[in-house]
């Protein structure tokens, strides 16, 4: 670098050195909006696309690794990037960061980036796994601040306690959110006592906000996470990427504590039904018992009725049998008692119904 | 273990059983008044270690904004 005449006289390289120290002194960082196009990737390495507008156009430069979202050709993006000067006089955009924007961008780049994800199995049913039926310890990744967080924990208190909550103070939307949650899910799963189920949980936001969920690397550490994960972001109806990689996804952070344990008002509820039903089936039983003594009483009594019954009968017939024996029916019936000696000149006795007469015995023929 | 040392969900699973029992063939009158007083008793007990739990939350120390 040469001075003549108060004028700067640069050599190429200096003058392209102290350009990019301008720029980088007055645009360290820019976000520019723009539509993508001639997008390609080199080596699997090496992004290079143009933002253009309807008057104007910038090349753009980015590792692979840096594209957290799918983006394709005429799709509009805001850019997070600084501005360079290449060695060879090139303006380009070094890109940070690329994200969707506007509704009809996110759309399109969630559509892609689902069907890859998808086509890899990443969210097949097989994969999902089931949550502990009561964990005693959980990971929670939020931001303490957030309204989702805030509504999360008060349903969680209310529902159950005894747990231990170790929670992941984080950002959940905006640049570096993704990132913040990947490192939270991994210092979860680098614990040396493991929280049985990670918990996210964000409440509602744009379409904007909630794009942090759709993120690739995001959805690749949930889906890879080796403690089970549960999502819960945003609506009922949001549906992020995060939600079909998690093993189960709950519609909101407040649905999330009513999946992760059950209402102890309920418990105690169940248990005091349980209680009174016990009761009845008690009187029931009883009412049971008595009935069988009474019935137990009634055979009883019936078969010493019926005991008394056949002696009563028996008792007559001998009865019966005795009168027909009695000698006054038989003198009845004509016949005669005859007593004494059966001598020859001895006096008998002999008794009639009517009379009783002594007679002497004249002869005497043994039969 | 005594059943001060029971948690929740075993002196539930206590009380399941319990309540099972009077639907058993091994149901008495004569044993049902001892059982029941049990089960009231284990009932109130679960109530009220619901009631007193409370849950630890802590907030991770480590910041997640940069590696």
């Amino acid at each position: 670098m040469e001075q003549s005449k108060n004028q700067i006289i640069y050599n190429v390289s200096d003058f392209i050195a102290v350009l990019n120290q301008t720029l980088e002194y007055a645009y360290p960082t820019v976000q520019i909006e723009g539509e993508v196009a001639s997008f390609k990737v080199n080596q699997n390495k090496f992004v290079f696309f143009d933002i253009k507008d309807k008057d104007g156009s910038i090349n753009c430069f980015m590792t692979v690794w840096q594209l957290r979202m799918p983006i394709e050709d005429g799709m509009k993006v805001i850019v997070t990037a600084s501005p360079k000067l290449t060695r060879w006089g090139k303006f380009s955009l070094t890109v940070r960061q690329v994200r969707p924007s506007g509704e009809g961008a996110l759309k399109k780049s969630f559509d892609l980036l689902k069907a890859t994800l998808e086509a890899e199995g990443l969210f097949e049913l097989e994969r999902k796994r089931p949550l502990p039926a009561l964990p005693k310890h959980i990971g929670v990744i939020s931001s303490t601040n957030a309204a989702g967080y805030i509504d999360f924990i008060k349903i969680l208190d209310d529902r159950w306690g005894g747990m231990k909550v170790d929670v992941a103070n984080v950002q959940v939307q905006g640049s570096g959110s993704a990132d913040q949650i990947i490192r939270a899910i991994s210092y979860f799963n680098q614990q040396v006592i493991l929280p049985e189920v990670i918990v996210i949980v964000r409440g509602g936001g744009s379409a904007d906000d909630l794009a942090t969920f759709n993120d690739e690397p995001l959805v690749r550490a949930i889906a890879t996470s080796r403690i089970p994960t549960l999502v819960g972001v945003g609506h009922e109806i949001d549906e992020s990427l995060a939600d079909l990689a998690a093993d189960v996804r709950a519609a909101t952070p407040s649905n999330a504590a009513q999946i992760l344990i059950p209402d102890k008002n309920e418990l105690i509820k169940s248990v005091q039904v349980q209680i009174k039903s016990l009761l009845p089936k008690v009187l029931q039983a009883l009412g049971q018992q008595k009935q069988n003594v009474r019935q137990q009483l009634i055979r009883s009594l019936e078969s010493i009725e019926k005991i008394i019954d056949r002696q009563a009968m028996q008792i007559q017939s001998i009865n019966k049998i005795l009168s027909q024996l009695d000698p006054k029916k038989v003198l009845a019936r004509g016949y005669a008692i005859v007593k004494g000696e059966f001598n020859i000149g001895k006096i008998i006795e002999i008794e009639t119904i009517k009379a009783i007469l002594k007679a002497e015995v004249k002869d005497v023929t043994p039969r | 273990m005594s059943r001060q040392d029971k948690s929740i969900e075993e002196k539930t699973t206590e009380l399941t059983k319990l309540v099972s029992w009077f639907d058993s063939e091994e149901f008495t009158i004569e044993k049902a008044l001892e059982k029941f007083k049990e089960a009231e008793k284990l009932a109130t007990e679960i109530e009220q270690d619901l009631s007193a739990l409370k849950n630890e939350i802590e907030i991770v120390k480590k910041r997640f904004d940069s590696e």
